[in-house]
């Protein structure tokens, strides 16, 4: 009976006091909503970084670190230590317990987006996400030597159509003034979004990077020696090296054996790795950041917290009256305090279902915004374990506060005198 | 002591007493002075009015009837219970069974209705509330037609009402469940002298009702003769 007393006094008194409650409950609820977007942005980028690159078993190049190495092979970030040669990739085709191979070749830029030379296998052995195949989003995948694929953040980025012609830049950077200029491509295709680096990248098959790089051994473009389209056809343009080689395994099992072997090649140093091991050690570096996100995100909690507090403790001053009446009318020093935590722990609860609500719309609302203009996918999903407790945490910290503005009123409705204080 | 008690002309001592108090002493710190009370001693059902003009510790001796503070020596005897000595806890309990509280202002808990506001010493006592026979609302509708609030203002806001209807709400809500001692701090002094004679007609008639006994505490000597005793707080002394 008490409790159901205590629980109306409480209720009644929020809502007899909402005009100043309703911004304080309003920062609570921003912040706890910023903590729900943080945890949740955190899952859902890492679950995206994670799903990359799937279904490749080991990615091989030139000797280096596996960190490296996954950087530029799958990420387009830094460069190649070095090539590996075209007849070290002949051996790796060779190789029973390989089922396949995607043989890339990096060095050109188009606009600022890497080109990647690679071959069909590209489109066929190439999975993202939960083994999810590329697909077109119209088009073809390239068959000629001057035919390329576009990303579709590339397309989207520079607003291409199919059969543009594109001209590529010889190096990185977004303004190169070494152009290909004699050989231009054609855009062919133009792949679906992924919200991987693959929709920022353009694809050439292995001959047309030859083909443009005829006449460029020294660096620079001498006059007379690049091919032209026509010329190209003519010519043998297997290459002589390439970056680097993504295999899938015919038996998992033999991951580890086929990884030592490699790395002891004998013809010349070579790296494989496990993309998954490089993808996990590559995100723990990461993970000090989000961490340090949420840490934030969790002070700012604490600070609307303590805003609270702040307001209830100098709402107890207005009360002065009513706990005087409560008081004398029989109700304990207890009851008093039990005004404060539920109303704390009332408005906490308010805050984190607004909170709620509140994120689960800005997710509906901004997630097709997001996929459309930075490729990163976040749909809205029940919340999981952990997001849960840290929703519970928030109450649970108000209840804790609680004790503050509580402790002090029990304190001093137990010297409550009969009237109001400044009366006696 | 200059106080004296002025004894009504029935026979009241074969009543059993409300209140008795004896050697009552009280000292809010040691830098002020002890504050010494008369000794009192009410039958059931008889009105004891307090008179004293102010620093005379009216409201520090309510405050000790009510058992909010605990005096520095003495004696104080609620319905024959000797209620300095028990815990604080259990004084609360008593007051919430047994005593109701009229203050000088301020009366009502601003966010709740009128009828909430009568109904509260329902909820934080089920003697007070099996007390009323019916249900409490009931009953605190009964007292508020009885203390002439209209219907209309029962489940307004009580801050929209006027001085005189939160007195006599405050009346209401200390009457219901019938109490056996009601504690009234100046309950008048903020109304005009129409509004108060008709107060404390209102509070004193419904209070014989019930067999209550009221103290009534007010620096106006004028309404002492609407009670059957009268005690003066007399000077304080050292």
């Amino acid at each position: 009976m008490k409790f159901r007393l205590a629980l109306s006094l409480a209720t009644a008194s929020l809502w007899y006091r909402r005009k100043v409650l309703a911004l304080v409950c309003l920062t609570l609820t921003l912040s706890v909503t910023l903590l729900l977007g943080v945890q949740y942005l955190r899952t859902e980028v890492k679950q995206s970084f994670t799903s990359t690159i799937s279904d490749t078993d080991l990615i091989i190049g030139a000797r280096s670190g596996q960190l490296n190495l996954l950087l530029y092979t799958v990420f387009h970030m830094g460069d190649a230590t070095n090539n590996i040669r075209w007849s070290t990739f002949q051996a790796l085709e060779k190789d029973a317990r390989i089922d396949w191979l995607i043989p890339i070749s990096l060095g050109d830029s188009y606009k600022g987006f890497r080109v990647v030379a690679t071959d069909k296998a590209f489109k066929e052995y190439f999975r993202y996400g939960q083994g999810q195949p590329l697909e077109l989003a119209g088009g073809q995948w390239f068959d000629g030597i001057f035919d390329v694929v576009l990303g579709a953040g590339v397309a989207r980025t520079l607003n291409h159509h199919l059969n543009d012609d594109v001209i590529l830049s010889h190096g990185g950077g977004r303004t190169s003034f070494s152009n290909h200029k004699d050989t231009p491509f054609r855009i062919t295709g133009i792949l679906e979004a992924t919200g991987t680096p693959v929709d920022q990248a353009v694809y050439i098959s292995l001959q047309g990077m030859e083909a443009i790089h005829v006449g460029w051994e020294s660096g620079v473009a001498i006059s007379g020696r690049t091919l032209t389209p026509e010329r190209a056809q003519a010519r043998d343009l297997t290459p002589s090296a390439i970056t680097a080689v993504f295999a899938g395994l015919d038996r998992k099992i033999l991951t580890f054996r086929v990884q030592r072997d490699i790395n002891q090649y004998a013809g010349e140093p070579l790296s494989a790795i496990l993309p998954g091991v490089a993808l996990s050690e590559l995100w723990r570096l990461m993970s000090q950041f989000e961490r340090a996100l949420l840490g934030i995100t969790g002070f700012v909690v604490v600070t609307s917290l303590i805003g609270l507090i702040a307001v209830l403790l100098t709402l107890q001053a207005q009360r002065a009256h009513e706990i005087a009446i409560l008081r004398a009318t029989g109700a304990s020093p207890g009851l008093i305090a039990s005004l404060y935590v539920i109303e704390c722990l009332g408005l906490a609860v308010v805050a984190c279902l607004t909170a709620l609500v509140l994120s689960s719309l800005a997710i509906s609302i901004l997630g097709p915004w997001l996929l459309t203009n930075y490729g990163i996918q976040i749909q809205l999903r029940p919340l999981n374990l952990e997001e849960w407790a840290l929703l519970a945490s928030v109450p649970l910290a108000a209840l804790l506060v609680a004790f503050v503005p509580a402790l002090s009123a029990w304190q001093k409705s137990r010297s409550q005198g009969f009237g109001s204080p400044e009366e006696l | 002591m200059n106080s004296q008690l002025l004894s009504s002309a029935d026979g009241s001592i074969d009543k059993p007493a409300a209140l008795e108090t004896s050697n009552l002493t009280f000292c809010w710190d040691r830098l002020q002075p002890t504050l010494r009370f008369p000794d009192l001693n009410l039958p059931r059902g008889e009105h004891l009015f307090l008179y004293g003009p102010s620093g005379t510790g009216k409201s520090t001796l309510l405050s000790l009837l009510a058992g909010m503070l605990s005096p520095a020596s003495g004696v104080v005897k609620l319905l024959g219970t000797e209620f300095h000595t028990s815990g604080a806890g259990k004084r609360d309990r008593f007051r919430a069974d047994h005593i109701g509280v009229i203050f000088q202002q301020f009366n009502l808990v601003p966010y709740l209705t009128a009828e909430a506001n009568v109904t509260l010493p329902c909820k934080l006592s089920s003697r007070r509330q099996s007390a009323t026979g019916e249900s409490p609302t009931v009953a605190a509708q009964r007292l508020l037609s009885a203390l002439a609030i209209p219907q209309s203002h029962w489940q307004r806001k009580v801050t929209q009402l006027s001085i005189g209807q939160q007195q006599r709400i405050a009346a209401a809500r200390a009457l219901i469940g019938a109490p056996e001692i009601i504690l009234a701090d100046e309950p008048t002094s903020a109304l005009d002298s129409d509004n108060r004679d008709r107060f404390i007609n209102l509070l004193l008639g419904l209070a014989g009702e019930r067999n209550t006994s009221v103290v009534f505490v007010s620096h106006d000597r004028s309404l002492a003769r609407c009670f059957h005793h009268q005690i003066e707080l007399g000077q304080v002394s050292a």
